[in-house]
C-alpha cells in the first residue's frame, strides 16, 4: 500500500545555499518533508537519528564530496535511495556515482518538474524495495515453520510404527520364531535410518536458511569435545573402542555457537566410531595457533580408499565397500560438517590410509579473546 | 501389593498410545489417555494420576507446553511428575536437547519412539514414592 507523499522525509545535502533553498521549496510544495544540510558531516550525523527513504546529494562539495557521502550512507542505511546532483553532467561522474549505489543523477541546472519526477521515481523504487523485503521476511518465516512441521509430520508416523515394533519385541521376543525377530529388528533399523535422514535433512534446510552457525558466538571447543566423547563412551556402539581426548591447555574459544560445533564434532566422532574396528581407537585433539583452532578427529578404522576421498563431502555420497555396506548412514553427515566449517569461516580436510586410519582436520578461526562487557 | 499406579497419557497419536499403553499395562500400571490438551488437563484434575506422559505437538504446535504450564498452576497437579515426549527431539547424542535448558517444569524429556526398557525404568523411578517426594522438594527450592 503506497504511503501518501507527505509521509516522506527527504534529505538534501548541498554546499550551495541556493540549491538547498530551491529544492526545499519545490519539494515542500509537493507535500514532502525536507531537511537540508550544508555539508556531508551534518547530514550523516542526522541520518543516524532519522531514516529518510530518499537522499539528494551534491557530488562536488568541499571537504566531504558526494562519493564519500554515498560510501558512508550506504554503510549506515543500505535501503535509502540516493539521487546525486552533478554540476558537470559528464557521463563518467554519473556512472561512478551509480556504481557506488546511487539510484539516479540530476544534472545542474534542473527544473522543478525534473526534480519532482526523479524524486517520485526514487520513492517508488524505495516502496517496491520495502515491499519485497517484507515479502521475503514472511516467506522465510513460513519456510521455517514448514520445515519443522514437515519434519514432525514425517517422523511421527515412523515413530508410531517403531514404537509398535519395539513393544512387540520387548513383550513377545521369546514367543516369536528367530526369523521373525530378525525381520522385526531389520524393520526397526530401517525406520531409524529414515529418521536419521529426516533429522539430517532438517539440519541441511536450516543451514540453507542460515539459521544455524552463529559466527559472532564463541565457544569452548574443549568442553564440547569432552561432552561429545562422554556421551559416546556410554553408547553400546563404542563399547569395544578406546575413546580419548587431547585438549591443549588455555585454548581461546572458537568462532561459532555451541549447537553448531556440537553437531560438527558429533558427526565426526560418530563416523570415527562407526567406521572403526573392534579394539580400535578414536582420538580427538584440539590445539590453537596463530588465531586458529585446529581440531583433529582420528580413528584406527577402515580408512577411506583414495578414489573415494574427493567425493566425501558430496551430498548423499557414501563409501561403498564390502566392509561399509552394512553400516547405516545418511550420506549427509560430512556435508553438514563441511557446511558448518565453511559457514564459520573455517575448513575441513581428510587424510586417510585404507585399512589403517582416517583423520579429519577442522580449522576454525579463534574468537576474539577480548571479552566484551555484558 | 499396593494399589497399581495410574499413568495418564496426553497424546493425539492413537497408535503411539496403543503401543505404550500395552507396554505399561503389561508392567502392571493403570493407563488412561486423552487425545488433546484440554481433555488431558480435565482428566488430570479428576484422575490425579501418579505420572503424566505428555506429547508436545498436538493440534497446536506447542500444545503440550501449555498443558504443562497449566498443570503447574493447579495445586493438586503442581508436583505430579511429567515426562514430555516428542518426535521433535531425538536422543542421538548429536541432537540431544540440552538438559541444562531446564526452562520447562517437566521431570524428563524423552524422544519418541522410546526404548521400552528405558521407559519402564523411568516410569518406575518417577512413580516410586521416595522419588516423587524428592522431585517435589527439588521444585520447591528457589
Amino acid at each position: 500500500m503506497p504511503i501518501p507523499p507527505a509521509e516522506y522525509l527527504i534529505f538534501v545535502i548541498d554546499d550551495d545555499e541556493i540549491i538547498r533553498i530551491s529544492c526545499e521549496q519545490i519539494l515542500r510544495k509537493s507535500g514532502y518533508k525536507v531537511e537540508t544540510f550544508e555539508n556531508g558531516y551534518v547530514g550523516i550525523e542526522r541520518l543516524k537519528q532519522v531514516r529518510p527513504p530518499l537522499l539528494v546529494v551534491d557530488i562536488k562539495m568541499p571537504e566531504l564530496d558526494g562519493f564519500e557521502v554515498i560510501k558512508i550512507v550506504r554503510k549506515i542505511d543500505p535501503d535509502v535511495v540516493i539521487v546525486v546532483i552533478t554540476g558537470y553532467a559528464t557521463i563518467e561522474t554519473a556512472v561512478d556515482a551509480m556504481k557506488m549505489g546511487a539510484y539516479d543523477f540530476l544534472p545542474k541546472p534542473f527544473t522543478p518538474s525534473e526534480l519532482r519526477l526523479i524524486i517520485e521515481r526514487g520513492l517508488e523504487r524505495w516502496r517496491l524495495a520495502q515491499e519485497a523485503k517484507l515479502a521475503r521476511k514472511e516467506k522465510e518465516e513460513v519456510e521455517r515453520k514448514f520445515v519443522t512441521l514437515v519434519s514432525h509430520q514425517l517422523k511421527a508416523p515412523l515413530g508410531a510404527v517403531k514404537q509398535y515394533l519395539d513393544v512387540l519385541l520387548y513383550r513377545c521376543r521369546d514367543q516369536l520364531p528367530e526369523e521373525t525377530v530378525q525381520w522385526i529388528s531389520r524393520s526397526q533399523a530401517r525406520i531409524s535410518e529414515m529418521v536419521s535422514l529426516i533429522q539430517d535433512w532438517l539440519v541441511m534446510a536450516k543451514l540453507d536458511r542460515g539459521a544455524v552457525c552463529d559466527r559472532n558466538a564463541s565457544t569452548d571447543v574443549g568442553k564440547i569435545v569432552e561432552s561429545v566423547i562422554g556421551e559416546y563412551r556410554q553408547l553400546p556402539s563404542a563399547e569395544k573402542l578406546t575413546l580419548s581426548t587431547d585438549i591443549a591447555a588455555g585454548m581461546p574459544p572458537a568462532c561459532g555457537d555451541a549447537a553448531s560445533l556440537s553437531m560438527l564434532i558429533g558427526n565426526l566422532v560418530s563416523n570415527a566410531v562407526k567406521y572403526n574396528k573392534p579394539g580400535g581407537e578414536v582420538v580427538v585433539r584440539a590445539a590453537a595457533a596463530d588465531g586458529w583452532i585446529t581440531l583433529e578427529v582420528s580413528d584406527t578404522g577402515l580408512g577411506i580408499p583414495a578414489s573415494f576421498r574427493s567425493h566425501l563431502f558430496e551430498e548423499f555420497y557414501r563409501v561403498k565397500t564390502a566392509e561399509t555396506q552394512n553400516i547405516p548412514g545418511t550420506g549427509l553427515g560430512l556435508v553438514i560438517c563441511k557446511r558448518i566449517a565453511d559457514e564459520l569461516g573455517g575448513s575441513i580436510e581428510v587424510d586417510s590410509k585404507e585399512g589403517e586410519y582416517s583423520k579429519f582436520t577442522v580449522k576454525l578461526p579463534a574468537a576474539e579473546t577480548v571479552q566484551e562487557a555484558e | 501389593m499396593s494399589e497399581p499406579k495410574t499413568v495418564l497419557m496426553i497424546d493425539d497419536d492413537s497408535d503411539f498410545v496403543t503401543a505404550v499403553q500395552a507396554l505399561l499395562e503389561s508392567a502392571g500400571y493403570k493407563v488412561r489417555s486423552a487425545a488433546n490438551g484440554r481433555d488431558g488437563l480435565q482428566l488430570a484434575k479428576t484422575l490425579q494420576p501418579d505420572l503424566v506422559l505428555l506429547d508436545v505437538m498436538m493440534s497446536e504446535r506447542t500444545e503440550g507446553f501449555f498443558v504443562l504450564q497449566e498443570m503447574r498452576r493447579v495445586p493438586a497437579l503442581s508436583n505430579t511428575p511429567v515426562i514430555v515426549m516428542s518426535s521433535i527431539y531425538s536422543d542421538e547424542p548429536v541432537f540431544r536437547v540440552d538438559p541444562e535448558a531446564g526452562w520447562l517444569p517437566a521431570s524428563l524429556f524423552l524422544a519418541k519412539p522410546v526404548e521400552p526398557a528405558k521407559l519402564l525404568a523411568e516410569v518406575k523411578r518417577l512413580t516410586s514414592p521416595s522419588e516423587a517426594f524428592a522431585a517435589a522438594a527439588e521444585r520447591k527450592q528457589p
